[in-house]
């Protein structure tokens, strides 16, 4: 809503400067979003006295002029322009001024004259419509005063931006209440009793409103013999500051009373109206009927839904209620006699047309928020008085005025007890009087209980706490001290299970991975991209009106977003990637309403933890073919290893006791390089290396380690309370074992042997070495461990252990097929 | 030359032996020459048994005192070997101190959830409990029971997700369903208000969605922070006290806050914050538009008919609520420029908070 504060100071006394009236609406509920300086733009344009006025001679419609505008020497102007006479007044642009349609004004030859600025019309100042002819200012101008001064077209346009819940500031009136209540200034609004001749409008036209529940109220007027022509100045440069074109008076006043009272008017061309059986122009207010249309103001042929309100007359549909005008009765150049329209319109109904159709206007926007039908008559009645005053019109006797569903103001009472309960504060009854009785509200009561009357134009006050608003909008928010809650019963904390899932992403930073967010729309193609099958039964997440068709579901699991941020990184030569992600993924199957939801932690591992260092340990050199394997697992690049020591570092820090690594194939994962934890019996997720083929799909390189696992089933198996278990007191002897097995005997195998083999004092065996190299026959790989064996109660001698040792060794020997190795 | 005679030369000549000896190696040659088994002293002593008797204590008593100054010559040039042996080792050992380090940094939270984090940590510390609720949300938890009447403009397939509803139930022409993806996380407010009894002090972090083209200031997904109290003897100061501790502590001691009147749907006051900016204190500058005040949240009243939906007697409870945007804070305190780079996952980026 713009608002001109020369209009506005027509209706309300306000002293303020700009900046201070701006502040002052902006704390209390009003935001300003722009304060326009207009007037400004004219900067450079004086009042000047046409001296001489010579034909160019080389050029027939031209003038050379030279004018005086104050200055020590004359200007020389060459203008075009015939409507003037040496010792006219006019405005003159000087060099570089910049004019409000864009005009520079600089030193130029026209056909060999040079001329030192121009003489202008009001339609180029922006002041008018006129643009035939320079204009010519009363013989009183003082020469050189600036024009903007001289002509009091300075102006300051607050832009605000007004709340859905007040469609009474979207007008002047309702902005000068507004002010007046915030500056304890009294509004003035604006109302008018046209003076009415001839035949009374009850005698000629006919409203019927066959659908109450759309249209409160339609008033008409009729206003016969209008003169269609250009609006005065005045109104023009209203209708500017509000940020609409003039168009031609008619249409300018039904913009005008818009802008000044909320209400927004249609004009007929009451000839173009169809009769009814008794010659009378009828207007029908009804919904469209199925397969009707209506060629609209804008000259295009709609199609109607029934579900849109329609003016009608016997023929047929002539508008689009509170929406657009029809072409067939449009008001132009040779319009007579005007029906002009002044009614209140559902509000969802002008919304739904107005938006489906594309057309929203000044117009439709006030009808969407809500118009007061109580509002109607008086605006009708303004709108009569400036047609018979500025279009010379006549305004027939009377008014129709179909008011099926009367709005009726509403009572409210107000305690101040309890305002000042739920502000903390101590407004007296007189203040809280003062400033209802300021927005308009009928105060009754007090001072304990107010009984207030709601006008009709604040839908928005209806229960005791919007009065408490209002009070406390007016009286200040800033006034109110401020404290904290007193409440007992109240303790700050996370819950068991938001403790462990911090404790999860702590574990994975200090490991080393950073982390990271990524869409949780998902590619609805990025399951094929993975050769992830949905289990039976289950179905992606779809969005009915998502963004593009790579958003169109929501994400089943965090991989690609991962995924794509690897290539993103590789793309931009950042080969070192380490990532995790804790988010949400969806799933749902045929018959459920809310999908489902599961909050999943991921991870990511590309190329080194960093790049080559001094201090890193050389490159072993693999001693032949079989080694290769070998000596990659243990190069710096990560690999499957990085991704299960993560998830045995995750699981160890949650204390989980029963935990295993165990061979699986995902689609996704490199076979032989893919597994599953099972923390607890359960799977709780899965880490490998990405198959190359995935990579490719989302232009990724490898190797890539990732992993994926259920939030809940980590934090479900965390052990917070871990019981303590004794610190050795008695030194340890440590033996190392190689064993030579074939290589597809596990590690896992190898090492279960070790431990059903070892009995009580065998405290821990640790894989120090696998070799597959010179040595080693073919096929065959050598596992070195060191074995820990300890007595809780006594210091162990070698004697004691040895023979312990040997039988350990032969047993796992013959368990896993081993011969040892010196 | 008499015993006495030998034994005061075997002492010269050892003491100066002892001084002359360069290293532990030799120094133990010299004692084992004069002190061992087979040393130079033990053959005097050995050859005492010749002596008369007479002899013998006058010349035991001297093999003694050259013994003695032998040892404490032996044990001090010992030391004195010692320590320099200990310097010489240290001093080869020394190391170029400004080679790189050998570190593993550890990794980084996001922006967001560091943020998210930090204003957690104020509310806990206001004794408050932190809630969840789900992302795909229905329309009744995340406008009706909001008081959001039905054509309101926020329900418009234009600005919200909506999802799929798969319990056959019919679905709306215009792309509306009774699903949809959470435009705020104000439905954690319903769904905690239904799940439990006031006195209720909670905030509730989450991801929220809006149909936003990403642009450098806007995403479809961000991040918002709710809060909500529902107690009785709650007032609207305590909501700006609370709203005023809470913007000093995320963002200076030295700021200010002003609440300018606004309206939501679901709180009645309603208000928008604004904290003072922190580069021109108040006075107006290019970051906050020449205002000199940052909008950052937006507050109020839980409104009566919001009660009314989840049963919390309205004239017993007041409540207050209040929300923000992480994005918007992350923009405003971390200089971010395009919030785009919030899900693009770049390392440069991550590494830098
Ligand atoms: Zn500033």
């Amino acid at each position: 809503m713009r608002v001109s504060l020369k209009w506005l100071k027509q209706l309300v006394d306000v002293d303020l400067a700009p900046e201070e009236l701006a502040e002052r609406l902006d704390m209390t509920g009003t935001v300003i979003e722009a304060v326009e300086t207009l007037g400004a733009s004219l900067e450079g344009v004086v009042v000047g006295r046409i001296l001489t006025k010579e034909r160019h001679p080389e050029a027939e419609k031209l003038w050379v002029t030279t004018v005086d505008t104050g200055g020590e020497e004359p200007l020389n102007i060459v203008c075009g322009a015939q409507n003037f006479e040496a010792g006219d007044k006019v405005p003159v642009a000087t060099i570089g001024t910049e004019l409000p349609n864009g005009m520079k004004i600089k030193k130029a030859k026209l056909r060999g004259i040079t001329s030192e600025g121009m003489n202008c019309s009001a339609a180029e100042l922006g002041v008018g419509a006129d643009e035939s002819g320079i204009m010519v200012l009363p013989e009183d101008a003082p020469v050189g005063a600036p024009f903007a001064e001289y002509h009091g077209t300075a102006d300051t346009v607050l832009e605000l931006e007004v709340t859905p819940n007040r469609p009474d500031c979207l007008s002047m009136a309702g902005i000068a209440r507004e002010v007046g209540a915030i500056t304890g200034r009294k509004a003035t609004i604006p109302s008018a009793t046209p003076k009415e001749q001839g035949q009374p409008i009850a005698e000629s036209v006919r409203v019927t409103i066959e659908d109450p529940g759309l249209c409160a109220r339609y008033t008409a007027r009729l206003i016969r013999g209008v003169s269609i022509g250009p609006s005065p100045d005045w109104m023009i440069e209203r209708i500017l500051a509000a940020g609409q074109r003039p168009v031609n008076n008619v249409v300018d006043i039904t913009n005008y009373v818009m802008f000044e009272l909320g209400q927004p008017l249609h004009a007929f061309d009451a000839s173009k109206l169809g009769i009814d059986e008794e010659g009378n122009a009828h207007v029908i207010v009804r919904r469209a009927k199925e397969g009707e249309r209506l060629t609209t103001l804008d000259g295009q042929d709609r199609a109607l839904s029934t579900d849109v309100l329609l003016i009608c007359d016997p023929t047929g549909p002539i508008a689009l209620a509170g929406v657009m005008g029809g072409e067939s009765t449009e008001v132009c150049e040779e319009t007579v006699d005007i029906l002009l329209e002044s009614a209140s319109f559902d509000t969802a109904c002008t919304s739904r047309t107005s938006r489906s159709l594309g057309l929203i206007s000044e117009a439709s926007m006030r009808f969407e928020r809500g118009v007061d039908p109580n509002g109607c008559a008086n605006a009708a009645d303004r709108a009569a008085a400036l047609l018979a005053e500025l279009c010379d019109g006549d305004v027939a006797p009377g008014i129709v005025d179909e008011y099926p569903r009367k709005a009726e103001a509403r009572g409210v009472s107000l305690r101040i007890s309890r305002l000042n309960d739920v502000l903390g504060t101590d407004i007296s009854a007189e203040e809280v009087e003062g400033i209802l009785t300021s927005l308009g509200l009928g105060v009754a009561g007090g001072p304990e209980t107010f009984d207030l009357t709601v006008p009709t134009f604040r839908p928005d006050i209806e229960r005791e706490v919007d009065l408490i608003e209002e009070v406390v909008r007016v009286w200040g928010m800033e006034r109110v001290a401020s404290t904290l809650p007193g409440g007992r019963e109240r303790i700050g904390r996370l819950t068991y299970e938001q403790r462990w899932r911090e404790r999860i992403e702590r574990t994975l930073r200090a490991a080393g991975l950073n982390e990271t967010m990524t869409y949780s729309f998902g590619d609805p193609g990025d399951m094929d991209r993975l050769g992830w099958d949905l289990p039976a039964g289950e179905v992606p997440v779809k969005l009915l009106n998502p963004m593009s068709e790579e958003q169109a579901v929501m994400r089943r699991t965090l991989a690609p977003g991962l995924l794509r941020s690897v290539s993103y990184n590789q793309r931009r030569d950042v080969d070192n990637v380490h990532l995790y992600e804790a988010g949400t993924v969806f799933w749902t199957e045929a018959g459920s309403k809310q999908p489902h939801e599961g909050a999943r932690v991921a991870g990511v591992l590309a190329g080194r933890w960093h790049s080559p260092e001094w201090h890193d340990p050389k490159p072993s050199q693999a001693s032949d073919e079989r080694d290769r394997t070998q000596a990659e697992l243990r190069s710096p690049e990560l690999n499957f290893f990085d991704g299960k020591g993560l998830v045995e570092a995750l699981v160890s820090d949650l204390g989980v006791e029963r935990f295993k690594v165990r061979v699986e194939e995902y689609p996704w994962l490199q076979p032989g390089r893919s597994a599953e934890l099972i923390v607890n019996g359960q799977v709780a997720g899965w880490v490998g290396e990405v198959h190359p083929r995935v990579l490719d799909a989302f232009d990724a390189h490898g190797p890539v380690v990732m992993f994926e696992l259920a939030m809940d089933v980590l934090t479900a198996a965390a052990v917070p309370l871990r019981q303590y278990s004794e610190i050795p007191r008695f030194p340890a002897v440590e033996l190392d074992i190689a064993l030579v097995v074939e290589e597809s005997v596990s590690a896992e195998r190898v090492e279960q042997a070790i431990t059903s083999a070892g009995g009580k004092v065998l405290e821990g065996v640790r894989l120090f070495d696998v070799y597959m190299g010179a040595g080693v026959p073919e096929g065959k790989k050598s596992l070195a461990y060191a074995l820990t064996y300890r007595a809780s109660d006594r210091t162990l001698t070698d004697e004691e252990v040895r023979p312990q040792h040997e039988k350990l060794l032969r047993k796992v020997a013959s368990a896993v097929g081993a011969e040892l190795r010196a | 030359m008499g015993v006495a005679e030998e034994l005061e030369e075997m002492r010269d000549e050892g003491l100066a032996a002892i001084a002359s000896a360069e290293d532990l190696a030799s120094l133990d040659a010299v004692r084992v020459a004069y002190l061992g088994k087979k040393g130079l002293l033990t053959g005097v002593l050995r050859g005492l048994g010749q002596l008369s008797p007479q002899e013998r204590p006058a010349v035991g008593k001297a093999s003694n005192d050259v013994r003695e100054s032998l040892e404490k010559a032996l044990a001090e040039r010992r030391a004195h070997l010692e320590e320099a042996h200990l310097e010489a080792r240290v001093a080869a050992g020394a190391v170029d101190v400004t080679l790189p380090g050998r570190v593993r940094l550890p990794g980084r939270e996001h922006l967001i959830n560091m943020i998210t984090r930090e204003i957690v940590e104020i509310f806990l510390g206001l004794g408050y409990e932190v809630a969840e609720g789900p992302e795909a949300e229905l329309d009744y938890y995340n406008f009706t029971a909001l008081n959001h009447p039905p054509a309101h403009p926020a329900r418009a397939a234009s600005d919200t997700f909506y999802v799929q509803d798969l319990s056959m139930e019919t679905v709306d022409s215009t792309g509306e369903s009774d699903v949809l993806l959470r435009t705020h996380t104000s439905p954690v407010q319903i769904r905690v208000m239904e799940q439990g009894k006031p006195p209720l002090y909670v905030i509730a972090p989450g991801r929220v969605y809006r149909r936003d083209i990403a642009d450098p200031s806007h995403l479809p997904q961000f991040h918002q922070v709710e809060g909500l109290v529902v107690d009785e003897g709650i007032t609207f100061g305590d909501l700006k006290g609370t709203l005023d501790y809470f913007c000093k502590e995320m963002f200076g001691r030295d700021r200010r806050t002003r609440f300018r009147p606004h309206f939501f749907p679901f709180t009645e006051p309603s208000a928008e914050v604004d904290v003072s900016c922190g580069i021109c204190d108040g006075a107006g500058c290019r970051f906050c538009k020449g205002t000199g005040w940052l909008e950052i949240l937006g507050c109020g009243m839980v409104d009566p008919n919001v009660f009314e939906y989840v049963a919390v007697d309205s004239e017993r409870y007041v409540g207050f609520a209040f929300g923000m945007g992480v994005e918007r804070i992350a923009a405003l305190k971390y200089n971010i420029p395009d919030l785009r780079m919030l899900v693009e996952g770049d390392m440069r980026f991550l590494r830098q908070f």
